[in-house]
């Protein structure tokens, strides 16, 4: 019998996605079970047991680790007494004790609370985990600890903090603007569609922000999916551009195009798995003049030319709407035959605008101006921006699960309660994450399954008009067909 | 009797111009006008002017059939040169007079592809420029930067091999070739001296190598597909037999190029002892070989991904199998494919003029299928909300305009190398001089 027989197979036993929160339920049960301690039953132990007899090393010490392990962690142990209750036979068997608490003592002595944080960070990487378990040595040890370590892991992500899904090339200490947007105070007015094709005045149907209603053929519940640019820290449109038009501005992690240099070759919008991209396929509808770009009368070039100082203050000064606190062309819609898409407003949080805009978004003030404050834009590395301070609301707002089941529950029918929930059930989701690209929305309600289908929504798009008095349209395509149809006739 | 290929035979085309000949070139001048005006149009207004629009909540697909008609351009190039390459690698003596039709075919195809990017782009006035600019990194990063490295190396490598063989035969034909292009032949054979006969014949030997080494490799088994099968955002698209795939599609539609030029040129050069019948049919039986390795991966594809898919897989492959553009693709194969192993076993099926009636319906299969190809798998996304907004797509006459077009230059442009250097080698009438004889036995 191999030892890869029974390394966690995370789909079929206690330890996968799915299940994490009910593996943890039955360890907190069984940990009083003179039984077995760990989530797989007993079966699962005497099988550990009779792997780990087949290595060198002391198997019944393995076997007591592993079940203190599940009580560290269930919290009825401290680290302070799991570390020092093995750490003489640790070293009498391995002749060194390189468990990870055992840096960790040695650094911060006296201060449990960081124990537990520096356990967890370390816990968020594979590869330290990995380490962790090979420095233990141990194999039941390491398979329980390994188990639990990936439980804590996905009961955390994505709710636990938006912090968690920064970007490994993003620097430390960076801002990174993003938005939490609660999908269930959402009522889809499309008010943050309109708000949008105000500020950047995009063409008719390029929906920079759009909004979808869906269904699940099994449900048939209403639900809404608001949709801008998802200014994913690992984004595949910026990886693909053979111009570094697309790119993410360092600053903050805005995802934007500089008009002054795109192609219009259209791969961005291929290799984006959102469809958030819209080219400017003709002359644009705006004229630039009507963009409020203010009244500097200084170009692309001439503005890069100045110093960061100088250019910052002309830009703030004049009110600049296209250009960014780099002089680069990246905000409103772009010229013709440039690729355009939600921005994030980068003249707003340059303060182009004026210091009260910083931080905001047009759709987002649209949507609080309707009194629904279903979107949170701000920076998601500072813990009191407003997502971050809207998600800590949110988790404490969470009703628990055994009181909404109260009076609900038949005697008869006890069987199929679910099981007692420590865990907050706040259901928050980013989009395709399983892309890896890291996307810097983290939604709240509702995720649209494979299933899902777009039904109509409660406000038709062309119900709307813009404050420049067009017609609100849905499909981009039935606006670019007219000049088409004009073409073959006129050809 | 069989006749001998003479050096007389290969300088036809150069000291005769039959009224055809202008006919061809009015025919041909009038197609690429016509996208001369349907290009002049889109610069005015942009690509509002073409059938394409936004994936996603705009109901389009945002490439379409210029891309299509790049990826079938840059196959047919590739498969030219391969073809090439193979004949001087290989020493398949046999074909070695449609060797340099192949690399011609090539260079045309090839500038038909590069015109095809420039025209498909939104702002092709920055194209160059903002390409090598930010080349150090992209080159990093994104396929399409790949894409032009790989094809600048490409068409270096064609332009040189060409212009190596072509030294050897405008130094010997010089007299007999029109003075009007001397400052062109002067360039080409500069510095020439027998000596370096064998040192270019290694030379070229060399870069036959190095191109059946790279085309399959990084070309269009390589960067090519890879444009596509690297999106996961794509079902349709995200699926490794796209390299072979598009290879024998490659290949296919090659060799389908060069059985309509032999079959055209031999019939107003007489050049049936040169382009003979035994040429154009093994041309023929290996044309079969891979439309029959094309029909084999897309059997890969269909039945993963119909048989227990993923759904998103599921969908797109359920809405290829459910389209008719698909059906006429792979019955016209089918087709093709059975009437040539059928001349196998009863050679009398076959004639010269089926073999140009296979090679248009191979040419068309492979436009038809590689524009659905890239069509479906804009349509059908992983992220299937946008299933509601209906998509639709169908190119626009500017569009159609572009096949039209690029079609008429790639024949002007034979058209006029015919009146510069002779399109079949020397050496090939040279071989035949030796120990060819036998083989046109049977004309």
């Amino acid at each position: 019998m191999s030892a890869d027989d029974h390394s966690c197979g995370r789909d079929s036993c206690g330890c996968s996605e799915g299940n994490s929160s009910t593996a943890k339920t039955s360890i907190l049960d069984q940990l009083g079970d003179e039984e077995g301690f760990h989530p797989m039953g007993s079966g699962w132990e005497d099988e550990m047991r009779e792997m780990l007899d087949d290595t060198e090393y002391d198997a019944e010490l393995g076997m007591e680790m592993a079940r203190d392990a599940m009580r560290l962690v269930a919290g009825e142990i401290s680290e302070e007494e799991f570390y020092e209750q093995y750490h003489d036979a640790v070293v009498d068997e391995f002749e060194t004790d390189e468990r990870p608490m055992a840096e960790l003592f040695e650094e911060d002595e006296g201060e449990p609370d960081g124990h537990v944080a520096k356990l967890s960070e370390l816990s968020a990487e594979d590869v330290t985990r990995r380490d962790t378990m090979k420095k233990v040595g141990l194999g039941a040890g390491a398979i329980g600890l390994g188990g639990l370590f990936s439980n804590d892991q996905n009961t955390e992500d994505p709710v636990s903090s938006t912090a968690a899904a920064a970007s490994d090339d993003h620097r430390e200490g960076d801002q990174r603007y993003g938005m939490v947007i609660d999908l269930e105070r959402c009522d889809g007015c499309l008010e943050c569609v309109v708000g949008c094709i105000d500020e950047n005045g995009t063409d008719r149907g390029a929906n920079w922000m759009y909004v979808m209603t869906w269904e699940d053929q099994n449900t048939e519940q209403e639900n809404f999916m608001v949709r801008p640019c998802q200014h994913c820290s690992n984004a595949p449109c910026a990886k693909v551009c053979p111009v570094q038009a697309r790119h993410i501005r360092d600053r903050d992690g805005l995802v934007l195009t500089d008009y002054e240099t795109c192609i219009g070759c259209r791969y961005c919008q291929v290799a984006c798995p959102y469809g958030v991209n819209y080219f400017q396929w003709g002359d644009p509808e705006i004229p630039t003049d009507d963009l409020m770009t203010g009244d500097h009368g200084l170009s692309g070039s001439e503005l890069r030319e100045l110093s960061e100082e100088e250019r910052v203050d002309t830009l703030q000064d004049s009110g600049d709407h296209i250009h960014d606190y780099r002089g680069r062309e990246v905000d409103s819609r772009g010229r013709v035959g440039t690729m355009g898409k939600c921005t994030f407003c980068p003249s707003r949080q340059d303060g182009n605008m004026g210091e009260e805009y910083v931080g905001t978004v047009a759709c987002m003030d649209a949507c609080d101006s309707q009194g629904m404050s279903a979107i949170h834009f701000g920076d998601l590395n500072d813990e009191n921006s407003r997502p971050n301070r809207y998600l800590e609301r949110a988790k404490e707002m969470q009703v628990d699960p055994e009181d909404k089941q109260e009076g609900v529950i038949d005697e008869e029918e006890d069987i199929w309660a679910p099981a007692p929930h420590g865990e907050s059930q706040l259901s928050a989701f980013r989009l395709l994450e399983e892309i890896g690209t890291q996307p810097n929305i983290l939604y709240l309600g509702n995720e649209p399954g494979p299933e899902a289908e777009q039904i109509e929504g409660p406000v038709p798009y062309d119900r709307l008009r813009d404050s420049r008095d067009r017609q609100v349209v849905d499909r981009r395509k039935d606006v670019t067909d007219e000049m088409t149809d004009f073409g073959a006739a006129g050809d | 009797m069989t006749r001998e290929p003479s050096e007389e035979d290969i300088l036809r085309p150069l000291k005769h111009t039959s009224m055809w000949y202008f006919v061809a070139l009015g025919i041909a001048g009038i197609g690429a006008l016509i996208w001369v005006a349907g290009y002049l149009w889109q610069l005015q207004h942009g690509l509002a002017v073409t059938g394409l629009s936004d994936w996603g909540s705009g109901g389009g697909v945002t490439w379409g059939m210029y891309i299509g008609l790049f990826i079938w351009w840059v196959g047919i190039a590739h498969g030219g040169i391969i073809l090439s390459a193979a004949v001087r690698l290989l020493g398949m003596d046999r074909y070695q007079p449609v060797a340099r039709l192949a690399e011609l075919l090539t260079i045309g195809a090839l500038s038909m592809a590069g015109l095809m990017i420039l025209v498909h782009t939104g702002r092709p006035d920055r194209l160059v420029w903002s390409v090598v600019v930010s080349y150090t990194e992209t080159v990093h990063s994104s396929p399409l930067v790949w894409d032009v490295t790989v094809i600048t190396l490409y068409f270096v490598l064609t332009a040189t091999y060409l212009a190596l063989t072509l030294r050897y035969d405008i130094s010997r034909l010089r007299d007999d070739l029109p003075g009007l292009f001397t400052p062109f032949y002067e360039v080409v054979t500069l510095g020439y001296t027998e000596e370096e006969d064998p040192i270019v014949e290694r030379m070229v030997w060399w870069l036959a190598l190095a191109i059946i080494i790279l085309a399959p490799l990084l070309l269009h088994g390589g960067v090519i597909p890879w444009l596509f099968q690297l999106m996961p955002s794509m079902p349709g698209w995200f699926d490794s037999v796209q390299g072979p795939q598009f290879l024998t599609i490659a290949l296919s539609s090659a060799i389908s190029g060069v059985i309509i030029l032999s079959y055209v040129m031999r019939a107003r050069y007489d050049w049936y002892h040169l382009l003979s019948d035994n040429v154009l049919r093994g041309l023929t039986n290996w044309l079969g070989l891979f439309v029959l390795l094309f029909l084999w991966l897309q059997l890969q594809q269909v039945i993963s991904g119909v048989f227990a898919a993923p759904i998103s897989v599921g969908t797109v492959t359920g809405a290829m199998l459910g389209h008719p553009v698909y059906w006429f693709a792979i019955g016209v194969s089918v087709l093709i494919l059975a009437l040539i192993f059928a001349s196998a076993i009863r050679p009398s099926i076959w004639s010269p003029t089926l073999a140009v009636v296979f090679s248009v319906g191979i040419l068309s299969a492979t436009l038809a299928e590689k524009v659905l190809f890239l069509v479906e798998g804009l349509q059908y996304p992983g992220f299937g909300l946008y299933a509601a907004i209906p998509g639709a797509y169908f190119p626009s006459l500017v569009e159609i305009s572009a096949f039209v077009g690029t079609v008429s230059m790639v024949t002007i442009f034979f058209l006029v190398v015919l009146k510069v250097f002779p399109v079949i080698e020397l050496h090939a009438v040279e071989s035949h001089d030796g120990d060819h004889g036998h083989a046109e036995v049977a004309d």
